[in-house]
Formats: C-alpha cells, sequence, structure tokens
C-alpha cells in the first residue's frame, strides 16, 4: 500500500534500479582495483608469441601473507601459486591480441598438483604452454619448478573480453586498466 | 552406523569431487590430497566441513589435518624438517596415517604427501567405529 500516485512508484522503481548498477559498477571497479593489485610474476624470461613463455617469481619473507602462511613455516600460498601461472598465461594472451581486452579472467583450472612447497629466498620459474588462443578465451598447460623440483602443475583456461562489451559506459575502465597493463608490460619484460 | 569401508571411501570420494573440482576416478585410495587432487590450505577446511557433514560427526580442529600446529611450532619444524619432537608429535596426531616413506627423510616439503585419500578414510572409520 503505497501514497505515492502511479508514476511516483515507477520513478522510485527506476531510481532503485539506477542505484543498484551504480553499486554494481562501483563494486566491479573496487574488484578490479583488488585484482590489479597482485602481482605474482616478477619477470618474463622468454616469449614465443601465441606459443610459450617462461617467468620467475622471487619469493621474499616481506610478503604480507607469508605472516600466517604459516607462522614457523613461511610458504606461497597455492592459490597464488596458480595465480603465477594464470599471470604468466595472461601475457601471453596481451602479446598475441595486442591488448586488445582490459580483463583476463580464469574461466577454469584441472588437474592442479601442488607437489611441494616454495619457501621465501626460493625463485620458482613458471613454464606455460598455449594449446589455444581465440579472440575470447584460451587454454594452457603450464608447470612452476624451483631448484630442479616441481612446485605446481596445471591446466587451466582464461576468457578475455571489455568491460564495454556489457556497458558502454565503462570504455574509459577498459581504456585505463589496458593503459596500466601496457606499463607493467614494460617492467616485466625489461 | 556401520558402513562398510568401501561405503566410507564412496563418500570420502564424493566429498573430494565436491571439494576439490576433480573427476571421480582421479580419487583413487592412493591419490595424495594436495600432489594429485590439487588441494591447499582453503580446501583442507572445506573438506572436514563436507566430511562433518557426510557423515554427522565433529572433527575438532586439527585432528584431521594437524597443519598449523605442526607448521607454526618452531620445536617441531627446524631448518625444513621435522625434529625428532616434531616427528613424534605428527605420528602421535596422526595416527590413521602412513609414516613408512616420511620417516626416513621427514623433510617439510613433503608433508603434504602424508594426506591421502586412504588416511581420510581411516580416519572416518575410526570414528564411526568408536562412535
Amino acid at each position: 500500500m503505497s501514497i505515492l500516485p502511479d508514476s511516483g512508484i515507477k520513478f522510485k522503481k527506476y531510481q532503485k534500479q539506477k542505484n543498484e548498477k551504480r553499486l554494481v559498477k562501483q563494486s566491479s571497479i573496487a574488484k578490479i582495483a583488488a585484482i590489479m593489485r597482485f602481482i605474482l610474476i616478477d619477470r618474463i624470461f622468454s616469449l614465443e608469441p601465441s606459443s610459450r613463455i617462461k617467468t620467475v617469481k622471487s619469493l621474499s619473507l616481506a610478503e604480507e601473507y607469508l605472516a600466517d602462511h604459516f607462522p614457523a613455516f613461511p610458504v606461497l600460498p597455492g592459490v597464488l601459486l596458480l595465480e603465477g601461472l594464470i599471470e604468466s598465461a595472461s601475457w601471453l594472451v596481451r602479446d598475441a591480441e595486442n591488448f586488445a581486452h582490459s580483463m583476463l579472467l580464469l574461466e577454469q583450472a584441472r588437474n592442479v598438483k601442488y607437489k611441494s612447497f616454495l619457501a621465501p629466498g626460493s625463485q620458482i620459474e613458471y613454464t606455460v604452454d598455449a594449446k589455444t588462443i581465440e579472440e575470447n578465451v584460451s587454454s594452457f598447460t603450464g608447470f612452476g619448478a624451483s631448484d630442479g623440483e616441481r612446485i605446481v602443475e596445471a591446466k587451466f583456461g582464461l576468457r578475455h573480453f571489455n568491460l564495454a562489451d556489457e556497458d558502454s559506459t565503462m570504455a574509459a575502465v577498459d581504456a585505463e586498466i589496458i593503459e596500466n597493463m601496457k606499463k607493467r608490460w614494460k617492467l616485466l619484460k625489461n | 552406523m556401520a558402513m562398510s569401508r568401501n561405503e566410507i571411501f564412496q563418500e570420502v570420494q564424493e566429498v573430494m569431487v565436491d571439494a576439490l573440482g576433480v573427476d571421480d576416478d582421479e580419487v583413487t585410495t592412493g591419490a595424495k590430497l594436495m600432489g594429485d587432487l590439487g588441494a591447499e590450505s582453503i580446501d583442507f577446511l572445506d573438506i572436514v566441513f563436507r566430511l562433518e557433514k557426510a557423515f554427522g560427526i565433529k572433527i575438532p580442529r586439527e585432528e584431521l589435518f594437524p597443519v598449523e600446529s605442526m607448521m607454526s611450532n618452531p620445536d617441531f619444524v627446524d631448518n625444513g624438517k621435522l625434529t625428532e619432537k616434531g616427528l613424534a608429535e605428527l605420528k602421535k596426531a596422526m595416527p590413521h596415517t602412513d609414516f613408512a616413506g616420511f620417516e626416513n627423510d621427514p623433510d617439510i616439503n613433503k608433508l603434504g604427501d602424508l594426506f591421502t585419500v586412504n588416511s581420510v578414510v581411516n580416519y572416518i572409520e575410526t570414528k564411526l567405529n568408536a562412535a
């Protein structure tokens, strides 16, 4: 039972929808910012376009998540080992598609195996091979090794898109993300 | 709750499939949770929760996977290996586990290999029989 006339109700509904859209957009931007804060590889050693990439990450005792994982035995969490593989693959895609897309996200991961731990002071070398790279999807198989020992293996797929695909008002956000990725590329490739 | 060992295994298998997103034919008795099925820290919590629900039991923290207590205690870990004290404590904490290979070289990096599907089945069997 509402005291508002019909047009008033419709207007309220429209306002609510707009608000919700804005909140979703804000939270998307917050999520993107959060994703961009993670950098789980330090250097790209080699890259064969659309084929294979080799990267390296040095693990530092100063990385915040190590304090709890675990206090007497700091090791890089499994999800972040996987993240290193994903980031490595992402650069293969960005290079292959010339930074066409802002969003590169994990679509699926299979046969993930954690063979050993990575401790501070160690380096992990990721080798990722592309099985397919298409316009909006790609698939890879990769592993990480340290001192000749296997640490992590996985088969995984990514999907790539622009926010503007769904919402044209996000084009500027896409552009900003792509600019940031291009800058990071320069630091990684060195 | 007289479940046969095979019935217990089937339930455990289902838990692993749901928790880890693997196929059921990957979940063999000898499969290592981390090395073969891709389980890592967050997953252990999920697995315990699902086992509690599947079997209607309570699994006290660290009883099935005494990870934190082992890894957080400097008396138990020294220079990447479990100390004698640590090994003794771990064996006491995990009677459901086979320490044969691990004992010879208690390399902390190999700790993950101890957590197999079989050890989980052993644990559940013991729990259900005690109930």
